[in-house]
């Protein structure tokens, strides 16, 4: 089966290895020196540091690295042929990647289970997840099957509800997704995903980026949240 | 040398935005950049030449514009012709798109940009259902 195959009829997410690591590890030191670090410094030290902030610091953290303009187009030139295969050369891309934090401990602020779609993405949008370290603990991204996810927003169409306890409760019994440094998951807009409570003295730190084809649809974001862009 | 927030009509490309709205949006975006906004020019509704701010610029001599979104540039060639030559030294900040830059070549691209999303195809999300925009995929 085709890796869009995969994706967009199949199993709904596809883990894949990062053609480019030269220039995922760009991105990462970059990042490393947008936060204050050395690039040679080992990543570990900013994600203790991390682990220790307060949600207030955290989310300080993030609204600078809003100008971190150049992230999502240095995440997609490291997969641009897996980015070709899915979506062609001319296409949108996030205008400014997500980096995430996910914190230890319970009481957290976490990614309560959700999909893209819920944002106002196009049905043909896709989303790329790495993180910027191997992910030992359980401070990744659960993901259930499109079969499973497809299940759930059925069921709560059939309420009325969108995003209600059913997927909510999804929170519980779930096994993060384990990667290495090097690795991305790439998934569909409605498979449903999250985080759980884990133990670490450690943060997880991550990048997102969503794409699509420039000649598919859009839905509700715009150039807002999409900039055009053409791969080699 | 003076930064400027300029407000517009309520209809900014796919966007409708007050411009109460419009001011808190890019007051923002001047307190996240370090911009320290001296100046708020209310463009009149129902245009879109950037005229005020072309003829304050005379006076003020314009370091940084902040704008809502790089769809309030101009549609019209000419006028965008005019914005480009007589604030050929002012750096443009879109704060929506978080595009920042300053000339011709930086316009120009700019306004392509706008021009593409004003004719992209949309889903109108209040047309379908969930279940509906899950089954486009599988076409």
């Amino acid at each position: 089966m085709s890796l869009k195959k995969e994706i967009t009829q199949g199993l709904g997410y596809s883990i894949v290895k990062i053609p480019n690591l030269v220039k995922f590890t760009k991105l990462r030191n970059v990042f490393l020196n947008k936060m204050g670090f050395d690039q040679n410094q080992n990543i570990n030290v900013l994600r203790k540091k991390l682990a220790l902030m307060s949600n207030i610091e955290i989310n300080k953290v993030m609204v600078g690295l809003l100008n971190f303009t150049d992230a999502s187009q240095i995440m997609i030139d490291s997969c641009s042929e897996i980015v070709k295969e899915l979506c062609g050369k001319e296409i949108l891309i996030q205008r400014r990647a997500s980096t995430i934090f996910n914190l230890p401990g319970k009481d957290q602020r976490r990614q309560w289970p959700h999909y893209e779609l819920m944002s106002g993405i196009s049905p043909f949008t896709f989303v790329m997840w790495a993180p910027f370290h191997d992910l030992d603990d359980d401070g990744g991204v659960f993901y259930l099957s499109k079969k499973e996810s497809y299940q759930k927003i059925k069921l709560e169409h059939s309420q009325g509800l969108v995003n209600g306890p059913t997927i909510l409760n999804k929170m519980k019994n779930q096994k993060p997704t384990k990667l290495k440094f090097g690795e991305a998951i790439i998934f569909n807009p409605f498979i449903l995903h999250g985080n759980i409570d884990f133990n670490s003295e450690l943060a997880r730190i991550a990048c997102s980026v969503r794409f699509q084809s420039k000649h598919r649809p859009l839905m509700q974001k715009n150039s807002d949240f999409f900039k055009l862009y053409e791969l080699n | 040398m003076t930064t400027a927030s300029v407000t517009t009509d309520i209809n900014i490309g796919p966007y409708k935005i007050p411009s109460n709205a419009q001011n808190m949006i890019m007051n923002n975006f001047a307190s996240r950049n370090g911009l320290k906004v001296e100046l708020v020019i209310p463009e009149p509704i129902m245009s879109d030449q950037l005229k005020t701010t072309q003829w304050l610029n005379k006076e003020f001599s314009f370091e940084n514009i902040i704008l809502c979104s790089l769809h309030q540039l101009p549609k019209n060639k000419a006028h965008l012709s005019k914005l480009i030559e007589n604030l050929k030294n002012a750096t443009f900040h879109f704060a929506i798109e978080g595009v920042i830059g300053k000339g011709k070549k930086f316009l120009i691209k700019s306004s392509e940009e706008a021009n593409f999303f004003k004719k992209a195809d949309l889903i109108d999300s209040q047309k379908f259902n969930w279940l509906e925009l899950y089954e486009m995929i599988n076409k």
